[in-house]
């Protein structure tokens, strides 16, 4: 029974990552309609970035916060420099693609030039391999930090999205952008902020799970492919049921090791979502934001 | 009139010339030139290992050059950059033998040298492993040579000697790559076969940091040990070993060998593999590195090989084709080496395998074996 609670406590702080990772992936896919993959790179960036100025002596919280923003800088850059020509272009989204998987090695192999291949661990914070014990069971602290700061990130954006003028602003875009264009609401510009915000807030899971366990260049994808299943399953364009069912997928992922040999466990895992995808093609929940066909 | 056709004479000719001048130049640099292949891991998941492996074979090429080359031949080395990927090894395979007409190649990674063995045997290219261990490899190619011990050597001593020592309840844990199933496979029949029982068998995806669930489920089973042949950096696996209260003891081969600060005690086999203090000095001083990994160690050594048996051919006055190269292997037979004498009686060296035991407190050698 203590392997079972253990299992769920670790799932959900997992979901919780991932929870963040498909929201904000669902935010920029809906609203720009770019199948964003270079978010995991983007994620990557994020915990090499607070890596490298805890390392120079910077105090962690403001490493976090030049991480987040670096990130989101990035994310504007990449929005300008290659998926704003491309949109100018008319170019298909499979062009789209490609040019974000492109960006995806090239951030990640520039990782691994700058900061060697090696599996880094942020061994400058001695704090990170304490843990809360909580009867029988135990939360590291930057396990228990993912679950509170990817909440309140999660929380901030939903707010975001649906209490602020640029958030309703961006969800005009996704639902019509040329109608968004007639109505002068500048979609461009929103794509900017949507990708820069996006960027930002994917760079804390990239960070605290960079704390709990290490940094790799190349880690991301699979990441992100368990939460791109989070949204679909989710409903796209429901940023609470793409965070939901990241949680749920994260808690299942360790279960289906207790009951099943762990090589068989993310095949049992995806086997599921596939059944349900069958059962309810739509996605768990009613979507709240859709592209315009 | 003249005067411009003479000069466009003399420019045609300059221009026919010209590259001849350059090409023979070039040809005759190339005849004091022996290009030699080397298909490693350089990015992706395994890259650390990967260039570490690079770093002893550069290491090992220029200290040769720069005592003048082998007789007078310069050696060069082709990376090729396979990501551990068996058909991106493929790929890395053609272009070494196709572009840069190659005769020996050095390899690592059991899946990368597996898939390209067929093409040894099909092309006659001679290739040296210092690092893939995969049972398979000893029959895999009559052109593939193993510089180091193969997995079912070191599993069956340190499963021996576990049921011995340890108990009897072992649990598995592994990654999903070809080695760490071959591992898992040469471990269970040798303790199996040996009075011992499996109370768990849990594999990791290579590359996986997030290992503290399979890890609890390990624990979890209450094994005696735990036999580990997963390469996920030994920090990131002790550090979430230390969160996890009554992890057991851990075995391994040389594919898992952590070097300090394990949370719980270790024993492992390691092959022997040594370079002269001198050497080490050197290397850490020419690539920034605190010490000499395993693998460079390992990949400079197999070079003195591969530099030993070419220096044999051009003794000899045979050329320096892959053919030639696995016969000298064998007239030669045995090499005297850093680690004491390796001899080849089959495609697979025979090397002293230790038993290491790895404590918080330092390492010490249990056992020494020849096998």
């Amino acid at each position: 029974m203590q392997l079972i609670l253990q299992l769920v406590l670790d799932g959900i702080v997992h979901g919780c990552a991932l929870g963040l990772i498909a929201m904000t992936f669902s935010y920029i896919y809906v609203t720009t309609g770019i199948f964003h993959v270079a978010h995991a790179g983007i994620l990557t960036l994020g915990g090499y970035l607070a890596w490298y100025f805890t390392g120079v002596g910077v105090p962690f919280p403001v490493a976090v916060a030049i991480a987040v923003a670096g990130s989101a800088a990035v994310g504007v850059l990449i929005q300008k420099g290659v998926y704003e020509p491309l949109m100018k272009r008319r170019s298909t989204p499979l062009v789209q693609l490609i040019a974000s998987i492109g960006i995806v090695a090239v951030i990640q192999n520039l990782l691994a030039i700058v900061f060697s291949p090696n599996v880094l661990q942020f061994e400058m914070l001695p704090w990170r391999k304490s843990s809360l014990h909580l009867g029988s069971l135990d939360i590291s602290y930057p396990q228990l930090l993912t679950v509170i700061v990817s909440l309140v990130a999660a929380l901030g954006l939903l707010l975001f999205s649906s209490r602020t003028a640029l958030g309703r602003r961006a969800r005009a875009v996704a639902s019509n952008r040329s109608f968004a264009e007639i109505a002068r609401l500048r979609p461009y510009d929103v794509y900017v902020y949507v990708v820069a915000i996006g960027a930002g807030l994917v760079a804390i899971p990239g960070i605290f799970l960079g704390v709990d366990q290490a940094l790799q260049p190349y880690s991301s994808l699979g990441l992100l492919l368990t939460a791109v299943i989070a949204m679909i399953a989710g409903g796209v364009g429901s940023l609470p049921g793409a965070f939901l069912v990241a949680l749920v997928l994260g808690v299942l992922q360790n279960l289906v090791l207790a009951m099943v040999p762990g090589r068989w466990s993310q095949a049992l895992t995806f086997a599921i979502f596939i059944t349900f995808i069958l059962m309810r093609p739509t996605g768990l929940f009613r979507i709240r934001m859709q592209r315009a066909s | 009139m003249m005067k411009r056709i003479r000069i466009r004479l003399m420019a045609a000719g300059m221009a026919t010339i010209l590259p001849l001048a350059l090409w023979s130049g070039n040809a005759a640099a190339q005849a004091k030139e022996i290009v030699l292949g080397a298909m490693l891991p350089l990015t992706g998941s395994a890259a650390q290992i990967g260039l570490e492996e690079q770093n002893g074979i550069q290491f090992a090429t220029d200290k040769v050059n720069a005592a003048g080359g082998i007789r007078g031949y310069k050696i060069r080395i082709v990376y090729e950059d396979t990501q551990g990927k068996p058909d991106l090894g493929v790929l890395a395979f053609n272009r070494l033998v196709d572009l840069h007409q190659v005769s020996g190649i050095f390899t690592a990674y059991s899946s990368v040298t597996l898939a390209t063995a067929p093409l040894a045997t099909r092309k006659k290219v001679f290739v040296l492993n210092p690092a893939a261990q995969t049972s398979k490899l000893a029959t895999a190619s009559p052109y593939l040579v193993n510089t180091i011990s193969l997995a079912k050597d070191e599993v069956s001593i340190i499963a021996k000697y576990a049921a011995e020592k340890l108990g009897k309840k072992a649990a598995v844990y592994y990654d999903s790559g070809s080695v760490g199933i071959d591992l898992r496979d040469e471990f269970k029949t040798a303790f199996l076969a040996a009075g011992g029982t499996i109370v768990a068998d849990e594999a990791v995806e290579f590359g996986n940091t997030n290992l503290r669930p399979t890890l609890l489920k390990i624990a979890a089973a209450k094994p005696d040990f735990v036999f580990m042949a997963a390469t996920t950096g030994p920090g990131v696996t002790g550090d979430q070993i230390s969160q996890i209260p009554d992890y057991p003891t851990a075995i391994g081969t040389s594919f898992f060998a952590p070097f300090k600060n394990y949370p719980v005690t270790v024993y492992h086999t390691l092959v022997k593999s040594s370079v002269t203090g001198e050497t080490e000095k050197e290397f850490n001083a020419k690539f920034k590195t605190p010490d000499m990994a395993f693998f460079s160690r390992e990949y400079a050594n197999a070079s003195q090989i591969m530099f030993k048996v070419i220096d044999y051919l051009l003794e000899k006055g045979r050329p320096v084709t892959g053919e030639n190269l696995r016969t000298a292997l064998f007239e030669v037979k045995t090499f005297d080496t850093p680690n004491g004498k390796i001899s080849f009686d089959t495609n697979t060296a025979r090397r002293e395998v230790e038993i290491h035991k790895l404590t918080p407190a330092g390492r010490t050698v249990v056992e020494k074996i020849a096998h």
